[in-house]
């Protein structure tokens, strides 16, 4: 039994269909979703975090149905961690009554129980020192990493995360990627991202989302090398079938699919070439050429 | 301040162990806390549990915040622990909101006394409104942040609702009773008002479920309103709670709940009831 199995799930926004029969299936491990805005990402993982119902398709988490039993919903949402895209904090909280407050709503009802597993997650994203703080006096990225810390309550078997480095500096981002690959050994971890850095360090799968279709889903590994041969530096301004080309920092250009122009030397490429390319025409609403 | 003398190991066992007398014991306590050196000797004579219980119990008080006076009173009244704590959260307990809706209440009850009890009005007005109010302001979309995290927990978004509006119905309830006991016009006022409030809080619920708490609210007051003024047109001064119109109030309650319950069978947020 997989942590989380979709099957043929559909999911529309008025005219807008986010998910069109998609089948996943996720178990222990880190998985990356990468997709450009609109790509049916979040949807994806607001689905997988009970927080909406799927129009169509078989949805299960845990071998248990969402749509079944209120009981059967609260047995899933008891092994569940939600990190969303966008939290909003109640201006006066401090961390510690933040994540407090969620551990109420988890049912730890126990006070002493519930206040050490409110240290140890605020310990786990490097918070326990400004435990006392107000929230809104938080910068950032330490706001991002209280949001984290109560998706980590209790050792969740599925852990959902919206997200998770935005706004976080690349030393933090380093700390959450050992956390996390720390959790993946122990829970499914599904992770949504633009940062294809994150993915390629910490991902060992990868799932390509655009148009609420998947386009790939496979090794870091795999996506890469499906970019083979097709990413070129050169000297001079390519040529115009490039799908997207830039002047690095060495004044040379990284052209990234198209014809090999004049004197193109062919280079290794980078998860975020595998990306683009996989992509095609819809990359450009990730990234325009410089 | 550094010393070269420290205390002997046997004697900072009996230390540890409580074993020596108040005049020695004073003086290794004194040394002690002076020298850093003999602290950290201390430091593996004593159970690491202690330890831990003690530094536990001294972040509990530091860390855990503070409950705002009404949650306070509620905790001595026998309210859970965690239920506290989710209450503690939600605006419409806080002192500062109970007190305004104290003074609100009051003062609407000064009106009717200075009316020497010919006009009941603005108590009929202002008492249901109070708990609708405090419970549009503890609810909802726009009013909770956490939202989000709130429909995905265990604890279920019904049911943190449901105990916020038990809570704020009961934190204004004891007061405004008094209020009507003691209010020129008939006993029975101090009861009377609950008819409407308790109509109206599903209606509020129901309401919001369509359009959000605050227009939901802006609506329930607009209604209310409309009822009491228009008792003022010539009608006995109890007109709004009385028995026929109480059968009406009960009738919309009643309603507010089937449309409730509609609601939530049809709802494809899972667990999104309200």
């Amino acid at each position: 039994m997989n942590a989380v199995d979709l099957t043929a799930v559909t999911k529309t926004y008025g005219r807008t269909r986010a998910l069109d029969a998609v089948d996943l299936s996720f178990d222990r491990g880190v998985t990356g979703l990468l997709g450009p805005n609109g790509a049916g990402k979040t949807t994806l993982l607001r689905i997988v975090a009970t927080s909406i119902a799927a129009d169509r398709g078989d949805v299960r988490l845990l071998g248990r149905d969402p749509h079944g039993s209120h009981a059967e919903l609260t047995e899933i949402r008891r092994e569940l961690g939600y990190l969303p895209q966008e939290l909003g904090y109640p201006g006066d909280m401090t961390a510690f009554g933040f994540v407090e407050y969620v551990a109420v709503l988890k049912e730890w009802n126990d006070r002493g129980r519930r206040h050490r597993e409110v240290r140890r997650v605020l310990e786990l994203v490097g918070l326990g020192d400004l435990a006392t703080k107000r929230v809104s006096k938080l910068s950032g990225g330490q706001r991002r990493r209280v949001a984290l810390a109560q998706a980590l309550l209790g050792d969740p078997r599925i852990l959902v995360l919206d997200e998770p480095t935005t706004g976080l500096d690349p030393t933090q981002r380093a700390d959450l990627r050992r956390t996390l690959s720390a959790l993946g050994g122990r829970c499914a971890v599904l992770l949504s991202t633009h940062q294809t850095e994150d993915v390629a360090a910490l991902c060992e799968r990868v799932v390509v989302l655009a148009g609420g279709t998947v386009r790939f889903d496979g090794t870091v590994t795999d996506l890469v090398a499906t970019a083979a041969g097709r990413v070129w530096l050169c000297d001079d301004e390519p040529g115009t079938d490039a799908l997207v080309s830039w002047r690095t920092g060495t004044g040379r250009h990284h052209v990234v699919g198209g014809t090999p122009p004049p004197g193109a030397v062919p280079t290794d490429p980078t998860l975020e070439d595998a990306y683009l390319l996989m992509l095609g025409a819809d990359a450009h609403a990730v990234r325009a050429p410089a | 301040m550094t010393t070269t003398w420290h205390v002997h190991d046997d004697l900072l066992a009996a230390y540890v162990a409580g074993r020596l007398d108040a005049i020695v014991g004073a003086s290794v306590e004194q040394h002690v806390a002076r020298c850093a050196e003999c602290r950290a000797s201390t430091t593996p004579l004593v159970d690491p549990r202690l330890l831990a219980r003690g530094w536990d119990g001294i972040r509990d008080a530091v860390e855990s915040p503070a409950l705002p006076l009404p949650v306070r009173l509620a905790r001595r009244c026998g309210l859970p622990e965690p239920t506290a704590v989710l209450l503690a959260a939600a605006t419409s307990l806080r002192t500062a909101w109970v007190v305004g809706a104290f003074l609100a209440l009051s003062f609407a009850a000064l009106a009717v006394v200075l009316a020497g009890g010919e006009l009941l009005a603005p108590f009929l007005l202002v008492a249901p409104l109070v708990p609708v109010i405090g419970v549009a302001a503890a609810y909802g979309h726009q009013q909770d942040p956490l939202e989000t995290l709130v429909v995905t927990a265990p604890y279920g978004r019904t049911r943190l609702i449901l105990v916020r509006t038990v809570a704020v119905l009961a934190s204004v309830l004891p007061f405004t009773v008094l209020l009507g006991l003691f209010l020129p016009g008939p006993a029975w006022l101090a009861a009377a008002w609950l008819g409407p409030a308790v109509a109206l809080l599903p209606t509020l619920l129901a309401l919001s479920s369509f359009v959000g708490p605050r227009v939901a609210v802006a609506v329930v007051a607009l209604g209310w309103s409309a009822v009491v003024l228009f008792s003022l047109r010539g009608l006995p001064a109890t007109w709004p709670v009385e028995a026929t119109q109480q059968l009406v109030y009960l009738a919309l309650a009643a309603m507010s709940l089937v449309v409730l319950a509609a609601r939530s069978s049809r709802d494809r947020r899972i667990g999104a009831v309200l």
